[in-house]
């Protein structure tokens, strides 16, 4: 076993392409998703503190179901559960193009908003009830209040759970890989089948995966410092 | 579909539940809960060094521990998991199995976790129990193992459950590696039948829901008693922190 | 007096009218009666659990009431059409702790209010509340945080905040309840001079000075009840009723 590490490697034939375009689908698989869930999360938390019974009943089961499944499971319902329940047209429209890529964004999107939608959630009930009593004896109509003076102090408070959840969504991208999305794994495993050079891929590979998870956090970091509640 | 599920549990609960034994391997969710469960328990002392090492006064060990954490938390599993498979024939010198190198993983992946759960329950000690046991003459050693960590550790027990739910989820990666787990076990079933995989993976879901979020129920009843013993004394932080959502902050792989 | 009924005019800004509460079994609230006029200050105190703080939350709706009615300003507070966001935006309610909205600047926090409920533009509604920021001696403090304000200093903008509105009645709620002593005199300064300026006030409070000083009206509360009432100097002096006494001299062992 050679103990030389040659990563110029990983310059040839077209592996730089390979990665790069890993790289891409692997950003793009993050944003949708995280897009996704950011969305479905918040109206979630809204739905939930609307008080009806039956909104947080169904709300309760859908985080309890996303918290519990494992992602892989959750991705495997969706590529290969759900298709075969849509009728036989929209089944070829979908073999036709990459649904992979699609059923991917909507397994992990799905799967995080359930946290985060818990994060808010917290976020939400930290907040001493006379704020809200505050806002409506103003004036303010509980959807005002809501978004006015709850959900920007409920989305400060909540974060650095949100920007944890985010590390985890970009992570979780790696498991497409297992339905034949062609993100960053996926490429890795292919460069290091085809040239054996198995260190420097993993190491390039894990480098970059490190390097966005620090640069999400270190996003947050500073997101958190700029809207921090002043105090003395 | 619910009598199509009925149908597929009723032909395939053995697989499902013990694999091929005893004509083969043991497998599906007996070997979920053993990898967990030895993954777990194998990870433990390993997360209490690296907890102590978190939150030591000397600074190069709670860098080093530091950088340890953060890089196993901002790595995916799935890369983890290749290392792992890559590298422990190199260390140890023979090839091994994927049950072996899905074990390896989970006990290091875990240690990382469960360090941080055990570092919040150790921060979120009052620090009157510090002083108070330094004031009597206790050193920093006796002060951490006979103080410090009995209390952190009971506290963080319904967060040190949620770890458990998450390592049960991360065995499902198993799959990657073609170790003979649940998620496994479930896809050589689809593979046999082919024309019904909405059902197979439904039941599939199913039996990880009713696990683990029985699990979950348990670790907030947990949460309840130990809370209600503490009344007089602050919670912990981080059990605060978990009641929010099943799983501390980021400790969890969700897959 | 025990027990009065007093005739309802034109003037009068706020009147209770058979009022009562229950939670559950416990009563709140039992047969208030009582009228408010325009321009009165009525301070109304009594032992905690009287159901002073109650009884002002009634009239902006904090509160819901079982029986009863409650008129403010002409409008009966649980009339069925009634939009209850914009009637809300006319009663000026300040609370015991302060509740001012700590992402937002001091000046946002005011001018929250009027940009939301009443439409007002924006421009306008930063030159009011800059307006209503000297005259609770704060303007200095228009892009300051609530958190990096003292509790006397939070007082005053929250007074700010709802004189936004323009409202045509005040009720405070223990407004110096949680301030230390020394911050009291500050926001009790603010609340004299709108007092002396003709505005309605109904004050929940211990402060027996500021009653003394600009109050029209006592109201004695206990159990749920106006027990008595009176002229500050005849209510102070010369308490009519066993309790009113018993209460007061409480109050002086302090």
């Amino acid at each position: 076993m050679s103990t030389k590490l040659d990563f110029s490697v990983l310059l040839r034939e077209d592996y730089p392409r390979l990665i790069i375009e890993g790289i891409v689908t692997m950003l793009q698989l993050t944003g949708y998703a995280w897009m996704l869930a950011m969305a479905l999360g918040i109206l979630l938390a809204l739905l939930r503190m609307t008080r009806n019974r039956w909104a947080e009943r169904a709300v309760a089961l859908y985080v309890e179901y996303h918290q519990n499944v494992p992602m892989l499971v959750q991705i495997f319902l969706w590529y290969f559960g759900v298709p075969t329940l849509l009728p036989d047209s929209v089944q070829l429209w979908f073999n036709q193009r990459h649904s992979e890529f699609l059923f991917a964004i909507i397994a992990v999107g799905l799967c995080m908003s359930a946290y985060i939608s818990e994060s808010l959630r917290s976020g939400i009930r930290s907040i001493p009830a006379s704020q809200m009593e505050a806002a409506r004896a103003l004036g303010l109509s509980y959807l005002r209040a809501s978004r006015l003076v709850i959900l920007p102090q409920a989305l400060r408070i909540a974060l650095p759970t949100l920007v944890s959840h985010s590390v985890l969504l970009f992570k979780n991208t790696s498991l497409a890989m297992v339905i034949g999305v062609a993100e960053l794994t996926y490429a890795t495993r292919e460069i290091e089948s085809q040239s054996f050079h198995t260190i420097e891929t993993y190491l390039l590979t894990t480098v970059i995966y490190l390097g966005i998870s620090l640069l999400i956090m270190a996003g947050g970091a500073f997101l958190e410092n700029r809207y921090r509640i002043k105090t003395r | 579909m619910i009598i199509d599920i009925f149908h597929i549990l009723r032909d395939n609960w053995t697989l499902l539940l013990i694999g091929q034994y005893p004509n083969g391997p043991l497998g599906g969710l007996a070997v979920t809960l053993i990898l967990s469960v030895a993954g777990l328990t194998l990870a433990f002392p390993v997360s209490v060094l690296l907890a102590l090492g978190r939150v030591s006064p000397i600074r190069i060990l709670r860098a080093a521990t530091s950088a340890i954490i953060y890089t196993v938390r901002g790595v995916p599993l799935v890369m983890f998991i290749f290392w792992v498979y890559f590298f422990v024939p190199l260390l140890i010198g023979t090839t091994i199995s994927g049950f072996t190198t899905m074990l390896v993983t989970v006990v290091l992946y875990e240690a990382a976790y469960l360090a941080e759960v055990i570092r919040a329950g150790i921060e979120g000690l009052p620090k009157g129990q510090v002083e108070a046991s330094r004031a009597l003459g206790m050193g920093y050693g006796q002060t951490m193992f006979k103080i410090v960590l009995p209390q952190a550790l009971y506290n963080m027990l319904p967060a040190m459950v949620s770890q458990f739910v998450s390592t049960i989820k991360e065995t499902s990666l198993g799959y990657v590696i073609s170790v003979n787990e649940l998620t496994f076990a479930a896809n050589q079933i689809n593979s046999t039948l082919l024309t019904k995989p909405f059902p197979v993976f439904v039941m599939l879901a199913l039996i990880y829901f009713l696990l683990c979020s029985l699990l979950t129920q348990f670790a907030r009843w947990l949460e309840r008693r130990i809370a209600k013993r503490r009344t007089g004394g602050p919670r912990s932080i981080a059990a605060a922190d978990m009641s929010t959502a099943a799983d501390p902050v980021g400790a969890t792989t969700a897959a | 007096m025990t027990t009065f009924t007093e005739n309802t005019s034109i003037d009068t800004m706020i009147s209770f009218h058979e009022v009562n509460k229950w939670y559950g079994t416990y009563h709140a609230l039992a047969d208030v009666n009582a009228n408010v006029a325009k321009g009165e200050v009525v301070v109304v105190c009594g032992p905690s659990g009287s159901g002073k703080s109650t009884l002002i939350r009634t009239v902006n709706r904090l509160e819901e009431i079982q029986k009863g009615s409650i008129v403010f300003d002409g409008q009966d507070v649980h009339a069925p059409k009634l939009d209850l966001n914009r009637f809300r935006a006319r009663v000026g309610f300040v609370f015991q702790s302060f509740n001012l909205f700590p992402h937002l600047t001091v000046l946002d926090n005011i001018v929250m209010a009027p940009v939301n409920v009443h439409r007002s533009k924006r421009s306008d509604a930063r030159l009011r509340a800059l307006e209503l920021l000297e005259r609770v001696g704060l303007e200095t403090k228009a892009g300051a945080y609530p958190g990096q304000l003292s509790g006397g200093q939070q007082q005053r903008v929250a007074i700010a905040r709802a004189l936004a509105m323009d409202p045509p009645a005040m009720l405070f709620d223990e407004p110096t309840s949680a301030l230390d002593p020394e911050m009291v005199g500050e926001v009790l300064q603010v609340m004299k001079q709108l007092a002396r300026d003709g505005m309605t006030m109904i004050c929940v409070t211990h402060e027996m000075g500021f009653a003394r000083e600009v109050a029209d009206r006592v109201w004695f509360m206990d159990q749920g009840r106006i027990v008595e009432t009176g002229a500050p100097e005849d209510f102070f002096l010369r308490p009519q009723t066993q309790r009113a006494q018993k209460f007061l001299s409480e109050l002086r062992a302090h």
